[in-house]
């Protein structure tokens, strides 16, 4: 039993997390997000910042409990690139791939403070699932430079125009095209 | 190979596929409907189709039959009659057509009654509306089906929207159209023959799908551009 604690604790994070929890700047939450006994919750810490992490859309009244929002590290160019598979769609149309982070709102990528986009070549990555493995494990870096720019004086926000286009999941066939655009981008 | 060789290579299988799929449906399963569907099946296994120049309109016009016998006729590359009209507004419409979102029967005949010449569905006012629809199937009804079944959404409704889009696939360069067309491809049962009043609608569905790969395999066919992105000339979405 000890060794399995010991093995789930020494995942990627766990241990820091136990730690975070023991030190009470962890907060756990036990119902949804946008529940109200989790708002409460998240209000009264004041957090300045929240990093998006998982799969959620979230409603108004939880991205108000943070004082500048929630960032997201977004794995396509914005604006241009909003939604579902954008770095497939970025291969597929010959564009470049990268990371935006920007503030969310309610919509699907259209909150109109961008932090910063950076292009990221993932051309030596050997498949679309690992191009996009490399490319969702860069958020911490991501968010670490978008909260030193926030900390900055020289912080100017992009503007996410919406003149971008909504992307949606891609099919089979175009992503087996997709892959050929890659092994070929080498 | 290059990239943009590669599409081409991959839409053409898909329309050998297409074709193969079609030529197993069982047209006699579609009721009334069975003699078009076994006239527009064997057109989409054996003949090109038509161009798209009656695709292609400046303009908003009515026929004056209704959007489900325009579908069928302009599928079989008919004659419809046309007559110039004012375009409807874009705002109130749109507006009913989310407020209907729960009521599928509805929707469906708000779209039918909008789009009686159902390329109307590609001027450039009805952006919004395209942008709708196309959100719809591929968030909305693509969930239900891939959580539940195809039986778990009204198929008149999905239909209708399928071929509006596919309507819209034939001029637009923007490939997220087509590729809504190759998603529900690829998730729509083979053998799937609708149980709903309007059945036909998948094999008018399957029509315009193959003009569509059609036309962005032939390098001869120049799309009516109304789109704000300029592909760069190395990618493969550059047809």
């Amino acid at each position: 039993m000890k060794k399995h604690i010991a093995r789930w604790a020494l995942k990627a994070g766990r241990l820091t997390s136990l730690r975070l929890l023991f030190s009470r700047r962890l907060v756990l939450l036990s119902r949804p997000l946008d529940h109200p006994a989790s708002i409460s919750k998240l209000a009264a810490r004041s957090f300045d910042v929240g990093l998006h992490k998982t799969g959620n859309i979230y409603r108004q009244e939880t991205i108000d409990c943070f004082r500048l929002g929630i960032l997201n590290a977004h794995i396509g160019l914005l604006p241009k690139y909003r939604g579902r598979c954008v770095m497939e769609w970025s291969l597929l149309q010959g564009d470049p791939t990268g990371i935006s982070v920007f503030f969310i709102d309610t919509g699907i990528d259209t909150g109109p403070r961008i932090v910063f986009s950076e292009e990221v070549d993932v051309s030596k990555r050997t498949s679309i699932a690992d191009a996009k493995d490399y490319l969702f494990n860069l958020d911490a870096g991501f968010y670490r430079r978008a909260i030193d720019l926030l900390n900055s004086d020289s912080l100017t926000y992009r503007n996410n125009d919406g003149s971008g286009r909504r992307y949606y999941v891609m099919s089979k066939l175009f992503q087996a095209v997709t892959e050929e655009c890659l092994r070929l981008s080498k | 190979m290059t990239s943009h060789e590669h599409l081409v290579s991959a839409l053409r299988q898909r329309l050998d596929s297409l074709r193969s799929r079609v030529e197993q449906l069982s047209f006699d399963k579609f009721g009334e409907a069975a003699q078009y569907c076994e006239t527009l099946g064997k057109r989409i296994v054996h003949e090109a189709p038509p161009g798209n120049d009656r695709f292609t309109r400046d303009r908003w016009l009515n026929s004056t039959g209704d959007c489900l016998s325009s579908l069928r006729e302009l599928s079989l590359g008919q004659t419809v009659e046309l007559a110039d009209a004012d375009a409807p507004p874009v705002a109130e419409f749109l507006q009913s057509l989310t407020e209907a979102s729960r009521d599928p029967e509805k929707r469906f005949q708000l779209l039918v009654k909008r789009y009686s010449w159902p390329p109307n569905v590609s001027l450039a006012q009805e952006a919004e509306i395209c942008e709708h629809l196309l959100m719809r199937l591929m968030v909305h009804d693509r969930a239900v089906i891939e959580r539940r079944s195809v039986g778990a959404v009204d198929a008149d409704d999905l239909l209708l929207k399928l071929n509006l889009v596919a309507v819209h696939a034939q001029t637009t360069s923007d490939l997220r159209f087509l590729d809504a067309l190759n998603y529900y491809y690829e998730l729509l049962p083979a053998d799937w023959v609708p149980p709903a009043p309007y059945g036909w609608l998948l094999v008018s569905y399957f029509g315009f799908y193959a003009r569509a790969l059609l036309l962005r395999t032939s390098t001869s066919h120049e799309f009516a551009h109304r789109d704000t992105f300029q592909h760069t000339s190395g990618s493969a979405a550059n047809l």
